[in-house]
């Protein structure tokens, strides 16, 4: 028996190597089902791939593709609008996940039965909200349009899907619909494990409830809301299905998302190297809002005495 | 009556004629215990053919194994990604003369294994947009082309008839130009309860109907060595059309987002005058469980540009094999039972257009023996339009790349954002770049 093969079986059998021997697989199944796509994608982004044409996977054609998108306007638009999208959907979003926490929190009969009901929206298929809003949204057929009309609030046909801040709003609004029971649901589990002795001590001291709420219920539940921020974020920025049905990322790129763009150009055009190049350059969106709520859920949970 | 009943009584017997005669191009049980692999369209309107495939099972022996059943555009996306990871395990799929040119040579020629015999049966001009590079790589199901609806109450209404004449200078009749149809549909509009008409305005759809009013106006996509061309005068006619359109408020302000589906229930709202559309929708239309205009519909084919062609953007959907089947035969007959008389009389009798010449004539009888004028004059009209007027977009493997580049400008003209010949400098430079980093020009 050699020497390699004696050093290799005493480290197989030394009890140091026992944990990471049965890690062995889940390291394993980890770098073959996340990793070895991660560096081939990457790999992609540096070649012309286009998926009809299998063989351009082998021509290396360096920055050429990331020049092409720092060079593309209409991409920096779509980012921006990215950003943008992610800012109003996210904070819309845990507004309306507390309020309706807040209100399911207080009420003592039907709570399980509301709690189901707002699970709800979050059950339907993206690609079925989409549909749903673009025909509440149709400027013709649809019902917002000839409601506002029949109740004399105006007299003219309002094109939702149309005008830059409209459709903006309307993707927005369908986006907070489907998921604003994700924050309500989250923020309810921190107020259900809220402990009641400092709101006790609180109203003993004379404090009103805007008090209570500012300075102990929300700073307790502010952890369980960056948790839900950090889910919704990297959601809402590859959110695709309901602006793809609804607008298409038009009309004229108005309504222009990351990866509204990234689909297309990947699937519709084919063209996977460049759309991977694109996803690339925007995953940095994901990686600094992951980041920031990262920070925001430590610095709280610093600032309420807990480890880090 | 007896007469009608001796009639049914031929049609009948005519059918039983054909579908023996279908049959008979596979033996009995000669495909036992084999199995097929498929990737078909689904949706609605596609689904009543598959309701055959047992038959087509319980007389070979065959079985059919669907992998996919997906509308087109996520059955192309599951396709190319298909052709990406080299894992062709199927041999069916459906398929789409617009979509085909993408897929190079994923799929076989048919001439290899459909019979003349068979082929001669089809309308010439449907084989024909199926050919790719002289390779017949789909068999033709059932086709498209656009012709134009209308609300006849309208144009037999006196005062309508008496203040088009005072404000146009001519008589108010169904329009036989598309400028008739811009006079006819500012006339009609009245925003927001009711519009002249309307266009499918994103996506390929736009870009299907600019190119067909690109030609009207006596222009082309690309010139005879494939450079764009559709920047021309003729280009910025046919854009105009609809810009001016939508400026003058004759067409709903939600069009940019409108696809078929929008417009079909939009025409059939009762809300709009004249609606360009395909002949599946014809049955809904005149159905008055769905629709308001029900009884009250005319049909004529597409108006002429200035050219004095008239608009026929056609397309086919398709069936194909793949290279890789290990089983062509079985296929081959699987492909062949679906675009069979049978099968096409199926999908016509719910408005959709036969690629068989036989089924042009068969399903008019038919309609005639019910007294269903209305679905004869669909047919009748549709039957022309195939016939004189369709013509498929350019089958290159960059045709849909080149719509993407286009129709995003093209609306951003419709809605103000450029003007026309902005948009389509803008379009052209950028499919110019699309087909030179395709090596094509």
């Amino acid at each position: 028996m050699s020497i390699i093969s004696l050093k290799f079986n005493a480290i197989i059998q030394s009890k140091k190597s026992l944990p990471y021997l049965l890690l062995l697989p889940a390291i394993i199944v980890i770098l073959s089902v996340v990793l070895v796509p991660l560096l081939f994608s990457f790999y992609t982004s540096f070649t012309p791939f286009k998926l009809t044409k299998p063989d351009t996977l082998f021509i290396f054609i360096g920055f050429k593709n990331y020049i092409r998108i720092f060079s593309d306007m209409a991409f920096w638009v779509a980012f921006g609008r990215t950003v943008l999208f992610l800012a109003v959907v996210i904070n819309l979003e845990f507004l309306f996940g507390l309020l309706i926490a807040l209100m399911i929190n207080k009420i003592t009969f039907g709570k399980r039965i509301l709690r189901t009901i707002m699970m709800f929206p979050m059950m339907f298929s993206p690609i079925l909200v989409g549909f749903q809003f673009k025909f509440i949204f149709n400027d013709n057929i649809g019902i917002l349009n000839n409601a506002l009309q029949s109740l004399g609030v105006t007299d003219q046909a309002i094109a939702w899907l149309v005008d830059r801040w409209l459709a903006f709003g309307a993707i927005s609004f369908a986006e907070i619909w489907m998921s604003t029971s994700i924050f309500a649901i989250l923020l309810l589990a921190g107020l259900f494990s809220m402990p009641q002795e400092p709101h006790e001590a609180a109203q003993v001291d004379g404090c009103n409830s805007w008090q209570i709420f500012r300075h102990i219920t929300l700073p307790f539940i502010m952890p369980f809301a960056f948790i839900a921020m950090t889910i919704r974020s990297l959601d809402v920025a590859r959110a695709y299905d309901i602006v793809d049905v609804m607008t298409g990322g038009g009309p004229a790129g108005r309504t222009e998302l990351l990866w509204t763009m990234i689909a297309r150009t990947g699937f519709d055009n084919a063209q996977m190297g460049r759309a991977n190049a694109m996803a690339y350059v925007s995953i940095i969106l994901s990686i600094l809002f992951t980041y920031y709520f990262f920070r925001k859920i430590i610095a709280t949970r610093k600032a309420m005495g807990g480890d880090t | 009556m007896k007469m009608k009943q001796k009639l049914l009584c031929t049609i009948a017997t005519g059918l039983i004629a054909a579908l023996s005669m279908e049959q008979a191009a596979f033996a009995e049980g000669e495909f036992k215990g084999q199995t097929l692999r498929v990737k078909l369209i689904g949706g609605a309107q596609y689904e009543p053919l598959y309701a055959l495939i047992p038959s087509w099972e319980k007389a070979t022996g065959a079985k059919v194994n669907i992998l996919s059943r997906k509308n087109h555009f996520e059955l192309d996306r599951e396709i190319k990604q298909d052709i990406a990871s080299g894992l062709i395990d199927w041999c069916v799929g459906s398929n789409h003369t617009s979509f085909a040119p993408q897929y190079g040579d994923l799929y076989i020629d048919l001439n290899d294994v459909v019979s003349k015999d068979i082929l001669a049966t089809f309308v010439p001009n449907a084989l024909k947009s199926s050919t790719v590079d002289g390779r017949l790589v789909q068999l033709p199901r059932h086709s498209d082309v656009s012709n134009l609806y209308y609300i006849k109450s309208l144009f037999n209404n006196e005062d309508n008839k008496k203040g088009f004449k005072e404000k146009y200078g001519y008589e108010l009749s169904p329009p036989e130009t598309w400028n008739q149809v811009r006079d006819q549909a500012i006339f009609f509009a009245d925003p927001p309860n009711f519009y002249g008409t309307q266009f499918v305005g994103k996506d390929e759809a736009i870009t299907g109907r600019f190119y067909e009013m690109l030609v009207a106006e006596g222009g082309a996509i690309f010139d005879n060595e494939g450079r764009p061309i559709f920047n021309s005068d003729a280009g910025i006619r046919a854009l105009s059309w609809f810009v001016d359109l939508y400026k003058s408020k004759a067409v709903p302000v939600g069009v940019p987002n409108y696809l078929w589906d929008d417009t079909g229930l939009g025409f059939a709202s009762g809300t709009v005058a004249l609606n360009l559309d395909w002949a599946g929708w014809a049955s809904f239309f005149n159905n008055p469980e769905n629709s308001k205009i029900a009884g009250d519909i005319g049909i004529i084919r597409a108006p002429k540009g200035s050219s004095g062609k008239r608009t026929g953007w056609s397309g086919s959907h398709t069936f194909s094999i793949t290279k890789s089947c290990e089983t062509p035969k079985i296929a081959a007959s699987f492909i062949e039972f679906l675009t069979n008389y049978d099968a096409q009389m199926v999908e016509a009798r719910t408005g959709l257009l036969p690629t068989r010449s036989k089924v042009w004539d068969d399903i008019v009888t038919e309609f005639k023996a019910s007294d269903n004028a209305f679905m004869v004059d669909i047919f009748k009209t549709y039957k022309s339009s195939m016939a004189e007027d369709a013509f498929t977009v350019p089958l290159i493997p960059e045709w849909i790349e080149v719509s993407n580049t286009l129709w995003p400008n093209l609306q951003a003209a419709i809605v103000g954002d450029k003007t026309v010949k902005q948009a389509l400098d803008d379009a052209a430079k950028a499919a110019t770049e699309v087909l030179e980093d395709a090596g094509r020009i």
